[in-house]
């Protein structure tokens, strides 16, 4: 039997055991938002569709997925898919930004070796895929910090209901920050993980610290790690914002 | 002014401190990185002036259409002995910048000087990488300071850990080269327990609640690598393709256990301290709260972390594939092939991070039950 398929078959029992209904609703989630990547990689090979936009409109169905699917959709959620949304935008010119300036793009020297045979000159913009890159694989983080905050947020408003919204903004971003350091962590580490064998190349073959540091591999790397950090730490205002505006409001009503 | 005057009175003397440290730290490294350029054996040259000289259409064997352009760029040489002389320098791009790039006036690139049959005046030379370092601490700087501002403590904690793990992976992987014979499993093995008991007592301090949760993320881990193992002999890896999988100077399959081990620890962590921060502070709000009722809360909330926290890992994984697809498929590969050569590897890490956090859900409930009933009886 085909390995992947054994780790999915064996996820999937966990999930359902472990989680029951929601578990499995988990588990299907995933394999959406599979579904949603692998079609937008499909559209991303036409190359009058931008990347950009393309990644927009991924991202937006994939929180919609993950918030709206395996929760409710109820305000909480509801709060949490539009922070989710902002924050991917604003995140999203920061990295364009970053990308053409550190010109990180495309494939590197090291990557070249094993892809000699294809051609380069596909026509696509590919400081826009790095981007979309980049976002894409912050995406679950983001989703999962917008729902952290918005939803023990509803639970304090629905406690107190006569708290000032400058107050539950203020307990918004002080959940965040209790769960910075974990969701943090959790990228750190995946990432790492995903650049073991880069960093034993390195050493192996010795690189200089100029070298590395000035590599286009090593610098997509960081840049990845950091952006990533920066989406989870700015979505905890974005989301306190917006969900105690929304709050506050509708209970005055 | 007054509106900075009051800023300053209202932080108190070790902010002050940080804040000071944090501004000398700040402008001493950009000045540094700015000009480093003697620090550096390469030579270094600043684009002066470019021009492009020739623009041709082109149509590979798949009929992707781009557009070539060879560029001219004058350049002056920052470092070493031909410092200030200026240098002409060749590069061909394309719009889709794939492998290529294009430079423009401003920005610093590491060079290569090409021996000059003739003994005529003119430096003649190749270009070699972008220099990035100044970009790279200057988003260093970006990142550090969102944290610190938005995250205050906690961002700073975070920060500290991020920098011991990168230290201790690094340190860890210089034992590994340079002892023969040493298993890279049991370096990340040991690595692991070292990373998880430092980030979870930064995170969240020395009590009972980071004891539950790192007894829970030993398991965790130790137990979701076993079941990928097991099963990854017992359908002998079938379907899992490690040709593509980059930077290799060692054999394959070790390098990925190591890193799908390393790679499921953070989710782990968070999935175990969830679990026990939610479980104690249940217990504390009411000493007498049966075992049975924080067993059935501890489910409901791993329940609720389940689909967000898989969701993570897979996105952190799979995406880091869409430009290799994007190269495979516009070179006309076949789907199967492009997918399991891109994909196999990266499906296999989420997935076991995947049951890693699962299984994590149940062993950090019943661990921090057992931290709660210890105290209960000493109560």
């Amino acid at each position: 039997m085909n390995t992947i398929v054994a780790l999915a078959l064996i996820l999937l029992i966990l999930m359902v055991l472990v989680g029951g209904r929601k578990g499995a609703k988990s588990f299907i989630a995933i394999f959406l938002n599979f579904a949603v990547l692998i079609v937008t990689i499909f559209i991303m090979l036409d190359p009058s569709a931008d990347p950009i936009i393309l990644t927009i409109f991924a991202s937006t169905l994939i929180s919609c997925i993950t918030l709206f699917y395996i929760n409710d959709v109820n305000s909480t959620t509801k709060t949490a898919f539009l922070s989710t949304v902002i924050t991917i935008v604003i995140l999203l010119a920061l990295i364009t930004f970053l990308t053409e300036t550190t010109m990180i793009q495309g494939f590197s020297e090291e990557e070249i070796g094993e892809l000699y045979i294809f051609s380069f000159y596909i026509g696509i913009d590919f400081v826009k895929i790095v981007a979309a890159m980049i976002i894409m694989s912050t995406i679950g983080a983001i989703t999962d910090m917008a729902i952290a905050i918005a939803s023990p947020m509803r639970e304090i408003h629905y406690h107190h209901p006569t708290i000032s919204r400058k107050e539950l903004y203020r307990s918004g971003v002080s959940i965040g920050r209790d769960i910075l350091g974990t969701n943090t962590n959790t990228l750190f580490f995946a990432f790492f993980g995903g650049y073991l064998a880069l960093l034993i190349w390195f050493k192996d073959l010795s690189y200089t610290f100029g070298e590395i540091i000035n590599s286009k591999v090593f610098s997509e790397e960081m840049i990845t790690i950091m952006c990533a950090g920066i989406g989870i730490a700015i979505i905890i205002p974005i989301t306190s914002g917006i969900t105690a505006y929304a709050l506050v409001r509708s209970g005055d009503n | 002014m007054a509106i900075l005057h009051k800023l300053i009175k209202k932080l108190t003397y070790k902010q002050l401190i940080l804040f000071t440290a944090l501004l000398f730290c700040f402008i001493g490294s950009v000045l540094f990185v700015f000009h480093n350029h003697s620090f550096y054996e390469r030579p270094i040259v600043e684009v002066t002036e470019t021009s492009i000289i020739d623009t041709t259409e082109t149509v590979d064997n798949h009929n992707n259409e781009d557009i070539l352009y060879t560029q001219i760029i004058i350049a002056e040489i920052k470092n070493g002995k031909e410092q200030g002389q200026s240098i002409k320098l060749m590069n061909e791009y394309s719009t889709s910048q794939a492998y290529t790039q294009e430079y423009q006036v401003g920005n610093e690139l590491f060079i290569k000087f090409d021996e000059n049959e003739s003994s005529n005046s003119s430096l003649v030379g190749t270009i070699q990488e972008v220099k990035r370092d100044k970009y790279i601490l200057l988003v260093a700087w970006l990142f550090v300071l969102i944290l610190l501002i938005v995250g205050k403590r906690q961002g700073l904690f975070s920060i500290i850990s991020l920098a011991i793990n990168v230290l201790l992976i690094s340190y860890a992987l210089d034992v590994y080269i340079h002892t023969s014979g040493t298993s890279l499993l049991w370096i990340c093995g040991i690595s692991v327990v070292l990373f998880t008991i430092i980030s979870l007592l930064l995170v969240n301090g020395r009590n009972e609640k980071t004891y539950a949760a790192i007894v829970a993320t030993l398991l965790g881990s130790f137990l979701s690598l076993l079941i990928t193992f097991l099963v990854m002999k017992l359908t002998s890896e079938n379907g899992l393709r490690y040709e593509e999988m980059g930077f290799l100077t060692r054999p394959p399959h070790v390098v990925f256990m190591a890193g799908l081990f390393i790679g499921s620890l953070g989710a782990v962590m968070d999935v175990a301290i969830t679990m026990s921060s939610s479980i104690f502070t249940l217990f504390e709000k009411n000493n007498h709260i049966a075992t049975d009722a924080l067993k059935k809360s501890g489910m409901e909330i791993g329940k609720d972390i389940m689909g967000t926290m898989t969701n993570i890992l897979f996105f952190a994984y799979v995406s880091g594939s869409i430009p290799s697809l994007i190269l495979y498929l516009k070179n006309g590969s076949p789907l199967s092939y492009t997918f399991s050569i891109n994909l196999s590897l990266e499906l296999t890490r989420a997935l076991a991070g995947g049951i890693g956090i699962v299984i994590t859900i149940p062993i950090g409930l019943y661990c921090a039950l057992f931290f709660v009933n210890r105290k209960k009886a000493n109560l």
